[in-house]
């Protein structure tokens, strides 16, 4: 499996991209079991590690920016619904809102 | 103004099959030897939404800077980070895949050198409309790739990265026009990824081509004796 950025989160980040391709490979392409909550515990173990990675090198700070070019520069489809997911409400609606 | 290139394309495999390799694409360069310049992969978010069981994932990859060698030399140390600078980018990857509806959409950008360049790839993978495609297990895809360079810009309220380190600016740009530096990094930078699209493309066939033969559990098992060997090796 690829490496993470940072090194000191190798391990729980392959286990829990293991996690991951098992349960989109067998549960969600099939069809079943919808929520990955199984592999929520490793997802957070592996967060916790890596948004030290992420603001040390200013990472963070660089996604902030692009989610803020986003917003006056283009009207990305997978970027309003991944808004719109965040704030729990329909694309659409945010695409008008900004319109 | 922003340069698009856009293209179409028809994958010999069936659309879960493909929405896997997307994931996969960039898992080891055992598994893909076209991606050997990408160097780390995270993810930062994924959830499925409840009420359209859409998957929703964001990931930071980075890549050895393929930004071209021509680009650089346009551009004078201070803002290209010179030779002995960063030359590996930031790229953030979003994708969206409805299983029901049997569609995945992505897109990735750069996350630094975006005040000198911004590439924006996107990928639309959709179950064909023909049923005959269908049945011959087929997957569509549109990629769309647009360029854009604000050298020179007021970027939220700033002039872009160029100018807080050193004085070249006003007097370069003046010379050569803003407008004509930013075409000249735009073109020379389609040209260079164009070339590389057909490439993202075989690597997308050779994961294919392996999780047909060995499954995802074979690749997984190749994956695992991959880090075996290096964790030996170290």
């Amino acid at each position: 499996m690829s490496a993470s950025l940072a090194p000191e989160c190798n391990e729980v980040k392959e286990r829990y991209d293991t996690c991951f391709l098992k349960w989109y490979s067998e549960k969600y392409l099939r069809g079943a079991e919808k929520d990955n909550k199984e592999c929520a515990g490793l997802f957070n173990e592996y967060q916790k590690c890596l948004s030290v990675a992420l603001k040390n090198r200013g990472i963070d700070k660089l996604l902030d920016e692009a989610r803020e070019d986003n917003k006056e520069n283009d009207s990305s489809n997978v970027w309003l619904d991944l808004l719109a997911a965040e704030k729990g409400m329909p694309a659409d609606a945010l695409a008008c809102g900004e319109a | 103004m922003v340069l698009t290139h856009s293209t179409n394309h028809t994958y010999s495999h069936p659309f879960p099959t493909v929405t896997l390799a997307y994931f996969l694409r960039y898992s080891s360069p055992q598994l893909n030897p076209f991606a050997a310049h990408v160097l780390s992969t995270d993810t930062i978010s994924s959830h499925v939404d409840p009420e359209t069981q859409r998957l929703y994932t964001t990931r930071i990859h980075l890549k050895k800077s393929r930004m071209p060698s021509a680009v650089y030399k346009l551009l004078p140390a201070s803002v290209s980070g010179g030779n002995s600078g960063e030359k590996a980018s930031y790229i953030l990857e979003t994708s969206v895949v409805d299983i029901k509806e049997g569609w995945m959409k992505t897109e990735s950008r750069n996350l630094n050198f975006t005040g000198v360049l911004s590439v924006v790839e996107k990928q639309h993978f959709k179950v064909p409309s023909s049923l005959e495609a269908v049945a011959r297990n087929e997957t569509d895809v549109n990629s769309s790739v647009s360029f854009k360079s604000r050298l020179g810009e007021k970027i939220r309220g700033k002039i872009g990265q160029a100018q807080e380190s050193s004085g070249w600016l006003p007097g370069f740009l003046g010379g050569l026009g803003a407008k004509g530096i930013q075409r000249s990094i735009e073109s020379l930078a389609s040209t260079k990824t164009i070339d590389q699209l057909s490439k993202s493309r075989d690597g997308m066939r050779l994961v294919l081509e392996r999780l047909r033969n060995g499954g995802v559990i074979g690749v997984m098992e190749k994956l695992r004796q991959e880090r075996q060997r290096q964790a030996v090796a170290m």
